[in-house]
C-alpha cells in the first residue's frame, strides 16, 4: 500500500503510427456523409490490440454519443465472460482491464470455448449471427483473434469477407513477418477456410476437381473484390509480442460478472453458495454439451456445479419423459446470461441455478449450454462455512507422484544420431 | 488432469468396450494399442531430458515392465499384436497405475476424490516437485543467524552503557534543564563509547541502525519519559514533528558523532520502513520516528543550505545533529517515505522535495505532495476521524471514503429503524482478494450494513418471485440454509456416486438453424434448412436427410 514511482515504460506507449490510424479513424467516424465506417481490428497476440480499441472508443466517445463494439475473441472477450460473441453499444468510456467493466450486450452467443479451432463452421456461423444484429447507425469496432497463424489465416479472411469492413487495422510487431499485409487484393484472391478467392474460382473453371461441398462451385466468385482501407500499426511498447496470462483475465471476467450477484450496497460480501438459487424444472430447458461428447445418463456429472450459458432457442422445448431434454446439436441462439448449475435434484427433476440476470430477462431462457469455461478455482476453492467434504476439491495433492501432473505438449528433443530413437538392441 | 488420471480413464474404457462385447477384436487392438502406447510416450516423456534417453532406461526407471515397452514399440512399428497380450498390458499397466498413483494419492486423502471426466478443470497450481532438500535444517542459515543476534546484543549493551552514562551525568546535577547543557558537553566517557559504536559499526551498519531503533533508545519506553521528566500524550498534533528538547539533547551527542553520510542514509529509510510497520500512528513509536525523521531533515536542510555560524551569538548552542553537508540519495528516501503512507507523510514529503538536489521539476512536486495529501488525509485507516466532516466534501478516492460515504447514506434511510449491529462477521471475497493487487484487508468491524443487507436481500427476492410469476423458472418457497451446502452439493443429496445418473430423457432436435447461404454453393446436398411458415411439407426431402444425419445415436 502506498504510492510507488513506476519506470517510464509501464505507462501507455502510444507509437506515431498507432497515431496516425487513431487519427485518421476519427476523422472517418465523425464525418458525417460517407456512411458508417466499420473498423475491423486484427493482428497476432499481445500486440495491443485491445488496448487499440478501448483507446479507440474513449476517443470516439468524445465526440459521439455512442459506438458499438463487436467481439470476436472468445478467449479475451472485453465486456463478457470468455466464450463469447457478442455486440454492445458503448456510451462510456473503458478505463481498465475487462473486468472492471463488465456489460450485458445488446447481443451475444455463447460459443463454449476459448479458442474456435475445434468448430470453425460453427464459429462462423455465430459470427454472422451477432453481425446480423447490426444496424448500421453507428460506427462499429470490431475485435478478432490473435490466431492469425494457418488456419486462423484463413478464417480471418473468411470473417473480413462476412463483415465486409471499411477499414482494416493491421497490426504486427515485426514488419509483417507473423502475416502478410491484408491489403484488398490480397484478401481478394486468397482463400479463405470456406469461401474461395478469385483465383481458386478460376481454377474451376478450367475443370480442376473440386475437393469438399462448400468449396466446390461452379465457375462462381464468393465475394465481389472488397474495398477496404488497410491501416498498418506497429506498436513499440517493451514486451510487444509476449505472452500474458491470458487464464487470470479470463478468470477475473467471470468473477467480475459473478459480482453482479452481490448486493449493490456496499455491505458485506456475500458467499456464493449462500445465495438463494432460482430453480426450473427439467423438462422446461433443453440442455447441451458444446465441446465434447457426453453420454446423455451421465450428463448430469457434467452439468454440476458448472458455468453454463442461459439461451433462448426459438423452438418449444418438446418432451417426452419427465427427464432432461437434450438437444441433439448446437444451436446458434441468443444466449441471455451466464450461471453456475448450484445442484441438481434428481427426486424433484429440478436445476437450481445462481445467475445474476434479472427475472424478466430469466423467464425466457429455455436452453443451458455447457462449454468448457470453467468456474475459477477459486470460488471452490475459498468455500467456506461448509462441513464435510465439498464436491470437486482435494486437499493434499502430492504432486511428487508420476503421472501427477498436466499433460504437457513438450519441445522436440534433440535426437540422438543413430538412425532409430528407439533401441531394438 | 493429471496424466495418469488420463491414462486411467483410457484404459478402463477399453476394458468396459471389450466386456461389452460390442466390437471385434480388431478394433479392440486398436483401441487398447493406442492407450498403451500414449500411457508409456506420456509417463515417460516427464522424465525425459534434452537428449532423448532410450525408453527401455526410462521404464526401468519407473519400475514398468519391459515388455510393456517392446508391446508398444510393436503397436507403432512392427504388426498388431494379439489381443490377449494387449488384454494383459492393459491389466498390468492399470495396476502399475493403481499402485504407483491412486494408492498414493488416495492414501493421503481420507475420502475419495470425486472423479471430474468431463469437466475440464485446469491445473491449480505449478508442477513443482516437492524438493527433499527444503525439509532439512539449513545449518549454515543457522548459524549467520547466531552471529546475527550476538552481534545485535553486543550494540545494544554499548547502547545501554551510553544510556547509563547520560542518566548519571543528570543524576549528578539534578536537573533536568542543567543535565542539557552539560550533556553537550563532550567528555570522556561519552567519547569511548562513540568509538565503541564506529568500531561495531565498520562490522554492520544495519544492525547499528536496527539497534538504535529498537524500544529503549532512540524510540523510548514510558519510564525512560518519566525519568526526563517528558509528558507524552497521544495526541500527535503536540509535538509539531519535534523531538522533546531533553530527550533530543539526550541523544544527541551520540547521534552527531555517529551520523555520516552513508549511517544517516541507512538510519533514515530503516526509520521510513519501521514507520510502514507501524499500524496506528497516534502511538508512540511511530510519532517518535517521525519526529526524529523530521528533526534530522530539518537539521539536513540546514546545514547543506550553508548558514554561516553565528558565531557571535552563543545562545545557538552547538547541539546541532549535523556538522557538515550530507548529500544523501533522495530519490531512495523519496520513495522509502511514499511507501510508508501516514497522516505525516505531506509534512515529510515536502521537507524531502525541498532538501533535495537535484530538485524535481516543480510540477512533479506538486503533484507528489497532491496525491501524497489525497492519500493520507482522505478518510484513510490511519486519520482521525476528526477529519471525518472534511470526507462530505471532498471527492471520493479510496476505499475507506466509499465506505464511509455509503455508511453516511444509509444512516439517513434508517432514521428511525433500530439496527442491530451484528457481531463481527466473517467477510470474504470469492477469491477476488487473492487477485487484485491493492486490496486491504476487508475491516471486519461491527457493520450495520449487515442487517440493512439481509432485510433488503428479502425484499429483492420477492420482488423476483413477482417477476417471475408464470414462467418455469421460481425462486423455491421453502426455506434452505444454502451456505450450509457447497456448489454441487444440494440438501438431502446423498454421497452416493450414481446419485446423479439419469434413468430416462429425451432428446430434441432443432429444426431451424442459420442459413448458410453465404456460401452459395448450388451443391445441393448441403442446403439450408428452411421452415416454411405455412402448411404444406413440413421438410423436403434433403432436410429430412440433414436431420436425420445430425442424430446422434447412443
Amino acid at each position: 500500500v502506498g504510492i510507488v514511482k513506476c519506470s517510464p515504460d509501464r505507462g501507455l506507449l502510444v507509437s506515431e503510427s498507432m497515431l496516425l490510424a487513431l487519427e485518421e479513424l476519427i476523422q472517418v467516424c465523425c464525418a458525417e456523409d460517407e456512411g458508417v465506417p466499420v473498423v475491423l481490428v486484427c493482428g497476432p497476440k499481445n500486440t495491443g490490440k485491445s488496448t487499440f480499441n478501448r483507446y479507440l472508443i474513449n476517443l470516439l466517445l468524445n465526440r459521439l454519443p455512442s459506438v458499438e463494439y463487436m467481439e470476436c475473441d472468445i478467449g479475451q472477450t472485453e465486456f463478457t465472460p470468455p466464450g463469447c460473441v457478442s455486440l454492445s453499444n458503448v456510451t462510456e468510456p473503458i478505463l481498465g482491464p475487462p473486468f472492471t467493466h463488465q456489460q450485458t450486450p445488446r447481443k451475444m452467443v455463447y460459443y463454449g470455448q476459448t479458442s474456435c479451432e475445434q468448430d470453425t463452421e460453427r464459429y462462423l456461423d455465430v459470427v454472422k449471427y451477432v453481425f446480423s444484429s447490426y444496424k448500421k447507425e453507428v460506427p462499429l469496432v470490431i475485435n478478432t483473434m490473435g490466431w492469425v497463424k494457418g488456419e486462423g489465416l484463413l478464417l480471418l479472411i473468411d470473417i473480413i469477407r462476412l463483415l465486409s469492413p471499411s477499414h482494416i487495422v493491421q497490426m504486427d510487431v515485426y514488419d509483417w513477418k507473423a502475416m502478410a499485409p491484408l491489403t484488398p487484393e490480397y484478401v481478394h484472391l486468397t482463400p479463405g477456410l470456406y469461401t474461395k478467392g478469385k483465383q481458386q474460382a478460376k481454377c474451376k473453371q478450367m475443370g480442376m476437381s473440386g475437393v469438399g461441398s462448400w468449396k466446390s462451385s461452379e465457375g462462381e466468385e464468393d465475394a465481389s473484390a472488397p474495398e477496404y482501407k488497410l491501416l498498418y500499426v506497429h506498436p513499440e511498447f517493451p514486451r510487444a509480442g509476449v505472452a500474458v496470462h491470458s487464464g487470470i483475465l479470463r478468470d477475473m471476467s467471470i468473477l467480475g460478472y459473478l459480482g453482479q450477484l452481490q448486493s449493490p450496497d456496499i455491505g458485506a460480501v456475500l458467499p456464493l453458495h449462500s445465495l438463494v438459487p432460482y430453480q426450473v424444472p427439467f423438462n422446461a430447458v433443453a440442455l447441451r454439451v458444446i465441446h465434447t461428447d457426453v453420454a446423455p445418463t451421465n450428463i448430469m456429472y457434467a452439468v454440476n456445479a458448472s458455468w453454463v450459458g442461459l439461451c433462448r432457442i426459438p423452438d418449444e422445448i418438446r418432451c417426452q419423459t419427465d427427464g432432461p431434454v437434450l438437444l441433439t446439436q448446437t444451436p446458434v441462439c441468443d444466449c441471455l446470461g451466464f450461471g453456475i448449475v448450484r445442484g441438481v435434484e434428481m427426486e424433484k427433476k429440478l436445476y437450481h441455478v445462481l445467475t445474476p440476470v434479472p427475472p424478466e430477462n430469466l423467464r425466457l431462457v429455455n436452453c443451458l449450454l455447457l462449454g468448457n469455461i470453467a468456474v475459477p478455482n477459486c470460488v471452490f476453492v475459498g468455500q467456506q462455512g461448509v462441513e464435510g467434504e465439498i464436491p470437486y476439491v482435494t486437499s493434499d495433492y502430492n504432486y511428487s507422484i508420476l503421472g501427477s501432473g498436466k499433460l504437457k505438449k513438450k519441445k522436440h528433443f534433440k535426437r540422438r544420431e543413430y538412425a532409430f530413437e528407439c533401441d531394438y538392441t | 488432469m493429471p496424466l495418469a488420471v488420463d491414462c486411467t480413464a483410457e484404459l478402463i474404457r477399453c476394458k468396459v468396450l471389450d466386456s461389452s462385447g460390442r466390437l471385434k477384436s480388431h478394433e479392440l487392438i486398436l483401441s487398447y494399442g493406442l492407450a498403451l502406447v500414449r500411457f508409456v510416450n506420456l509417463i515417460t516423456e516427464r522424465k525425459q531430458k534434452m537428449v532423448s534417453i532410450p525408453l527401455r532406461q526410462l521404464a526401468r526407471e519407473v519400475d514398468i515392465p519391459i515388455w510393456v515397452v517392446d508391446l508398444r514399440h510393436e503397436l507403432t512399428h512392427g504388426k498388431l499384436p494379439r489381443l490377449a497380450l494387449c488384454r494383459k498390458g492393459c491389466d498390468v499397466v492399470l495396476e502399475w497405475l493403481r499402485k504407483t498413483y491412486w494408492s498414493r494419492q488416495l492414501g493421503n486423502n481420507l475420502c475419495e476424490e470425486s472423479e471430474d471426466e468431463e469437466e475440464e478443470q485446469e491445473g491449480v497450481e505449478a508442477n513443482a516437485e516437492l524438493d527433499n532438500d527444503a525439509w532439512e535444517i539449513r545449518t549454515p542459515q543457522h548459524e549467520a543467524c547466531q552471529k546475527h543476534k550476538e552481534f545485535h546484543e553486543k550494540v545494544r549493551d554499548v547502547l545501554i552503557s551510553y544510556k547509563n552514562e547520560q542518566f548519571r551525568v543528570m543524576q549528578t546535577v539534578q536537573s533536568v534543564s542543567k543535565s542539557r547543557e552539560l550533556w553537550s558537553d563532550s567528555s570522556s566517557e561519552v567519547d569511548w563509547i562513540l568509538a565503541q559504536i564506529k568500531d561495531l559499526m565498520q562490522e554492520n551498519r544495519e544492525t547499528v541502525a536496527e539497534a538504535l531503533l529498537s524500544d529503549g533508545f532512540l524510540i523510548p519506553k514510558m519510564d525512560c519519559l518519566k525519568m526526563l521528566n517528558i509528558k507524552y500524550e497521544a495526541n500527535k498534533e503536540v509535538w509539531q514533528f519535534k523531538i522533546p528538547q531533553t530527550f533530543y539533547c539526550f541523544w544527541q551527542p551520540l547521534l552527531t558523532g555517529l551520523l555520516s553520510r552513508s549511517f544517516t542514509q541507512i538510519l533514515i529509510e530503516k526509520m521510513f520502513m519501521e514507520l510502514k510497520e507501524c499500524s496506528d500512528s497516534s502511538e508512540l513509536r511511530p510519532q517518535f520516528l517521525i519526529n526524529w525523521i523530521s528533526e534530522m531533515l530539518t537539521g539536513i536542510a540546514k546545514v547543506n543550505a550553508g548558514k554561516k555560524r553565528q558565531h557571535c551569538n552563543k545562545q545557538v548552542s552547538t547541539k546541532e545533529l549535523f556538522l557538515h553537508k550530507v548529500p544523501l540519495q533522495w530519490i531512495r528516501l523519496t520513495d522509502n517515505c511514499l511507501e510508508a503512507p501516514c497522516w505525516a507523510t505531506p509534512h515529510l514529503l515536502q521537507l524531502i522535495l525541498t532538501i533535495m538536489r537535484p530538485r524535481l521539476p516543480r510540477s512533479s512536486r506538486k503533484n507528489l505532495l497532491y496525491l501524497a495529501s489525497v492519500y493520507t488525509e482522505g478518510g484513510g485507516p490511519l486519520s482521525s476521524p476528526g477529519l471525518s466532516s472534511d470526507c462530505s466534501e471532498q471527492p471520493i478516492y479510496t476505499i475507506e471514503s466509499l465506505q464511509w460515504r455509503a455508511r453516511q447514506e444509509n444512516q439517513v434511510k434508517n432514521q428511525g429503524q433500530t439496527v442491530e449491529k451484528q457481531e463481527d462477521v466473517l467477510e470474504r471475497d470469492d477469491g477476488v482478494e487473492e487477485v487484485e493487487e491493492e486490496e486491504e484487508e476487508m475491516v471486519t468491524e461491527t457493520n450495520p450494513l449487515e442487517g440493512l443487507a439481509h432485510s433488503g436481500n428479502v425484499v429483492a427476492i420477492a420482488e423476483k418471485r413477482a417477476a417471475l410469476q408464470g414462467s418455469a423458472w421460481q425462486i423455491t418457497a421453502d426455506e434452505v440454509r444454502w451456505k450450509d451446502f457447497p456448489l454441487g452439493k444440494l440438501p438431502g443429496q446423498t454421497d452416493d456416486p450414481d446419485g446423479l445418473m439419469l434413468d430416462n430423457y429425451s432428446m430434441m432436435s432443432l429444426l431451424d438453424q442459420p442459413v448458410r447461404d453465404e456460401w452459395k454453393s448450388p451443391n445441393t446436398n448441403s442446403a439450408e434448412l428452411n421452415v416454411p411458415v405455412t402448411g404444406g411439407l413440413l421438410w423436403t426431402q434433403n432436410d429430412f436427410h440433414k436431420i436425420k444425419s445430425g442424430l446422434q445415436l447412443f
